[in-house]
């Protein structure tokens, strides 16, 4: 099989950037998306050329470090899936691949394909925690918590923190990601203390961190690789209201 | 980021509503020629001369105006988070081309909102242009000045093709404007995309197709 890519080339934050054409041969289509460029890298080693920078930890779906633009969509061409799980049989042989890095103004480029999520660390650091010491963990059912809540909650805790709900929204908006991290800890009784304060900060870091609000396009939801549902946004939107006129 | 989109929201279903209090004036208009005039003109005159509505209007171009600005704010505001764009883009394969271009149909509809504000509340409201006469009953003539306006196939048109982008602005519009707000029941939800679907479908299609047949009358 053989492809070619198209890659967003880019030294650092602060140089311009620019697509450049590598042509891969030697692909199989059983050949997992990330393979097929360490492959291309591979080949750039052995003509001194300098390797393309991109990210990955788990290659099983669950880590969210291997996000990019594939052929314009987040994580490539299929839903709710990580770039990892992406396989070339989702291309047709010759095929022109554009990969492109995250999109957003709180998403800084670092180099490639690399981009610099902090700005996630910082909202998760005003309040997607609870500080109470915990100690060791507790008999199970000694909270006792209904179970339509723990599959809510549970659904809500799946975000890995990828950033494609910000890359492919349009005003790159991080709604959805926040809305996660809220949704989960303030649906259960652990979190209950610090709901209002959690609900507020985490709300106005995302703003300070210059994301952009959200219009409900749906296109999150579809690139998520957890499937997490836009109705979390507004029920982050109903959650800020009570903690803000109600406590 | 909270309250301006809130206030769009907001603006937004009270201009929804107000759609609907139009919509049903409109109709009138469908009926035979001087059942039409008489129903219209009057039911014109007893709003002009209500106190009430006519705090209501104040509330209406209030509502206009915040919904425009706080839009316009907001969408700045987007652009800045999102600096630069993807070269290839499918973003039609994972959201609505309607929610995509929320901004595009606004315009549009305010567009349409001028033009017609030109055509029907300059005229009899602020008085300009040509004068406005009145009735047998003595009510003024509104419905001949939309019953004219109507025998112009170029505005005809403009009204009735003017209506698609509306009828997809308050599509996305209603129910967005609803999750903003913070309503997140999920089988209501499902009903709510229904109902804003009707709904917008009602309004384009009421709203499009009285001026063709006025054409016809």
């Amino acid at each position: 099989m053989k492809v070619i890519f198209k890659i967003w080339r880019q030294e650092n934050t602060n140089t311009k950037g620019n697509f450049q054409s590598y042509e891969v041969d030697e692909l199989t289509e059983d050949m997992s998306f990330l393979e097929a460029l360490d492959h291309l890298n591979e080949v750039l080693v052995t003509k001194n050329e300098k390797t393309i920078a991109y990210e990955y930890d788990c290659r099983e779906g669950i880590c969210g470090q291997c996000g990019v633009f594939i052929n314009g969509r987040a994580h490539g061409p299929h839903d709710n899936m990580t770039t990892c799980q992406l396989h070339m049989r989702s291309f047709r042989d010759g095929e022109t691949i554009v990969v492109e890095p995250w999109r957003a103004s709180a998403f800084p480029i670092v180099k490639d394909l690399v981009v610099d999520r902090s700005s996630f660390d910082n909202i998760i650091e005003q309040g997607a925690y609870i500080s109470a010491k915990t100690g060791t963990a507790p008999e199970a059912n000694s909270i006792l918590v209904r179970k339509e809540i723990v599959d809510k909650a549970m659904d809500a805790a799946a975000c890995i923190g990828c950033g494609a709900c910000v890359a492919t929204c349009k005003n790159s908006s991080a709604a959805l990601f926040t809305s996660a991290k809220i949704n989960h800890l303030n649906s259960l009784p652990q979190g209950k203390q610090e709901a209002s304060k959690r609900v507020l900060e985490m709300t106005k870091q995302m703003e300070l961190e210059g994301f952009g609000s959200c219009t409900f396009t749906g296109a999150c939801e579809v690139e998520c690789p957890e499937g997490i549902s836009i109705i979390n946004i507004a029920e982050m939107n109903a959650r800020r209201t009570k903690a803000k006129w109600i406590g | 980021m909270y309250f301006r989109k809130s206030i769009i929201a907001i603006t937004g279903l009270f201009l929804c509503l107000f759609l609907i209090v139009h919509l049903s004036a409109n109709s009138i208009l469908v009926l035979p020629q001087e059942v039409a005039r008489g129903l219209y003109n009057s039911y014109s005159t007893t709003l002009r001369e209500s106190p009430f509505i006519k705090i209501v209007a104040y509330i209406l171009y209030l509502s206009i105006v915040l919904h425009v600005i706080y839009a316009l704010v907001v969408t700045v505001n987007n652009r800045k988070a999102k600096r630069k764009g993807y070269a290839v883009n499918r973003f039609r394969e994972n959201s609505s081309w309607t929610s995509q271009n929320m901004g595009l149909l606004g315009i549009t509809v305010l567009l349409f909102i001028v033009v017609h504000l030109a055509n029907f509340w300059a005229r009899i409201k602020l008085g300009l242009g040509e004068g406005v006469g009145l009735d047998s009953e003595g009510h003024v003539d509104v419905y001949k000045v939309t019953y004219s306006l109507f025998q112009n196939s170029y505005y005809v048109l403009f009204y009735s093709l003017l209506m698609i982008p509306l009828g997809l602005h308050l599509y996305h519009g209603l129910k967005s404007a609803f999750m903003t707000l913070g309503f997140y029941h999920k089988k209501g939800l499902r009903i709510l995309a229904k109902v804003s679907l009707i709904y917008a479908g009602i309004m384009a299609l009421g709203f499009g197709i009285i001026p063709i047949i006025v054409f016809f009358k």
